[in-house]
């Protein structure tokens, strides 16, 4: 009893080490992006793979949920004569959620587990070590620059998974419903402006869908960085960081997704 | 590397379970004085060749790294008490079994470490007080050269090389190139075969070479191996082994070598510190380890 009482002490204590390191991590990792040298080069590099490379899967599966959202959407919205709010329906599942969500999802099994394995071969094969003897902070050279690109990527894939994923319900509400091109965008606007305006220009609806890919953008790169630069036991040490981070990453992003969109709302409504 | 009670190369007092390995004094001395003789003649050459090294290159008194009684534990004892002094110009080869903290005494020196008791002191510095940032610039005074080479796979053998110049130097990308094809060039390897290469495409051997130009890149005064000659064919073993000394002999740098291939040591180490049981068994020259009368590094000269 007194063994089993223990373990879960000690297992206790890991996490809670891991958690707090894993905090450190970003902080660093934060704190280096105003100091120098800038690795523009690698924040470029890195741009393109997360963002660039990310693209296409992105764009398909926003413009597949924008469509799959109007087509239920319609369903429903038929059994009231309702059928012309399928614009807005979509708008604000696909700004506020799914657009944000799904883009982050998707980049965290891509791009997180890309991170992961890189950096873990890194450290399996001893170039991590290489660059700290090199008097070089391995968290400046690899986490900062990722961490930048993820914070600038996301939203930029988020904005570009948004209207993708609109224009697919626009397919649908005009080819399935009949609803016309000129009615399914004015009630897209319509809904956006709903929300109303921060500094008079811009639609709260944006603010809100741009503040998640920002915060999902961090968790990605530093839940990759995090769980690579921890790698122990060589090649199958790699696989397991690729894994946990996926898994790591993407309960994250929905148990933050929570907890940011109470935020959000008390404070945009 | 001295203890420091051993500053002329005779063998370190006798440590802990030192006894347990030395056999019946006056029983065993005539077959330990076989087994000098045989070790003697079994590595002349080696030992000649060391010796004709050690001939051109000046010494100097002072001493550049320091390990003064250290103790590391991590889930269990790595180092006890270990002392050591290494100076200028000395190239010290640390031996011993697999898994007896040779490498640890590396990590310890570059601060990637820190002891539990003891001080670490590098070019007058106690690394044990320095901050992580303050090591950061300590290590530039230090080339280290991995077992595996740690060439990073993604940059050309160019750009690893380079690496370091770019990072610590004002040196313009004309002067980093000229810096690199010396380096390069010093090492044996033909830069405009090589300079524009992955390490994907090298042999193991042009790895290792690859790995010391990038060490020595910004022309450090200390130079440190993580088993450089391991998993190489005997020519390749003997091609590196040839370029440590070089370094020794050219360039005055201060080697310290962890590696179990003795016979490299022989022909390249100044001293050897024989690492056992959380302790160093034997400190002393190539010449004194062949006269040890200690069983255990009579064993180990033996087994190699």
């Amino acid at each position: 009893m007194a063994g089993f009482l223990a373990s879960i002490n000690e297992g206790a204590k890991r996490r809670v080490l891991a958690v707090q390191e894993y905090f450190g991590l970003a902080a660093k990792a934060i704190r280096f992006i105003v100091a120098r040298p800038f690795y523009i080069g690698d924040v470029v590099q890195q741009m393109d793979a997360i963002g660039v490379e990310s693209l296409g899967i992105v764009l398909l599966t926003g413009f597949f949920t924008g469509m799959v959202l109007a087509l239920q959407t319609s369903v429903q919205m038929a059994q009231f004569g309702a059928t012309m709010y399928i614009g807005r329906l979509v708008t604000a599942s696909m700004v506020r959620e799914l657009g944000p969500v799904l883009a982050a999802i998707l980049v965290a099994g891509r791009v997180g587990s890309g991170i992961a394995a890189q950096i873990g071969s890194m450290r399996v094969t001893e170039q991590i070590d290489a660059l700290n003897t090199l008097g070089v902070d391995p968290i400046k050279k690899l986490v900062t620059p990722r961490l930048i690109a993820a914070l600038v990527m996301m939203p930029v894939l988020t904005i570009l998974s948004d209207t993708v994923g609109i224009g697919g319900g626009n397919v649908i509400a005009t080819a399935y419903v009949g609803i016309p091109v000129g009615l399914y965008w004015r009630t897209v606007w319509e809904q956006i402006a709903s929300g109303g305006f921060i500094l008079h220009y811009i639609p709260s609806d944006f603010v809100q869908g741009l503040v998640k890919p920002f915060v999902f953008g961090g968790i990605i790169a530093i839940t990759g960085c995090f769980f690579g630069i921890n790698t122990k036991g060589g090649t199958e040490g790699v696989g397991n960081a690729t894994t946990r981070t996926v898994v790591v990453a993407s309960v994250l992003i929905l148990v933050v997704d929570y907890f940011l969109t109470q935020v959000l709302l008390f404070l945009f409504g | 590397m001295d203890t420091p009670a051993d500053d002329e190369g005779a063998p370190a007092p006798a440590a802990h379970g030192e006894e347990r390995r030395r056999g019946p004094e006056l029983e065993g001395e005539p077959r330990l004085r076989r087994a000098e003789d045989e070790l003697r003649a079994r590595f002349a050459e080696e030992l000649q060749e060391g010796e004709e090294t050690q001939d051109r290159v000046a010494i100097s008194r002072e001493a550049i790294v320091e390990l003064d009684r250290v103790s590391l534990a991590f889930d269990r004892p790595i180092l006890e008490n270990v002392s050591l002094i290494a100076r200028r110009g000395e190239t010290i080869v640390i031996a011993g079994e697999s898994g007896t903290g040779k490498s640890t005494i590396l990590k310890l020196i570059l601060r990637l470490l820190r002891p539990d008791s003891g001080r670490v002191i590098v070019d007058g510095e106690v690394l044990n007080d320095v901050t992580y940032e303050e090591a950061l610039v300590i290590r530039q005074k230090m080339g280290m050269v991995f077992q595996g080479a740690a060439l990073f796979d993604s940059m050309s053998v160019f750009e690893n090389v380079a690496f370091p110049l770019r990072e610590h130097t004002e040196l313009t990308d004309d002067e980093i190139e000229t810096r690199v094809r010396e380096k390069l060039e010093f090492v044996d390897l033909d830069p405009d075969r090589v300079m524009e290469q992955l390490p994907a495409e090298l042999s193991g051997g042009m790895k290792k070479r690859v790995g010391i130009a990038r060490g020595m890149a910004v022309n450090p005064a200390i130079m440190l191996y993580d088993e450089p000659t391991s998993g190489l064919d005997p020519l390749t073993t003997g091609t590196i082994t040839r370029l440590i000394m070089k370094l020794q002999r050219e360039l005055k740098v201060t080697s310290v070598v962890v590696s179990h291939d003795i016979r490299s040591a022989f022909r390249m180490a100044t001293k050897i510190a024989l690492l056992a049981d959380r302790h160093i068994v034997f400190f002393g020259s190539p010449e004194d380890m062949t006269a040890s009368q200690d069983r255990y590094v009579q064993d180990f000269l033996g087994g190699v």
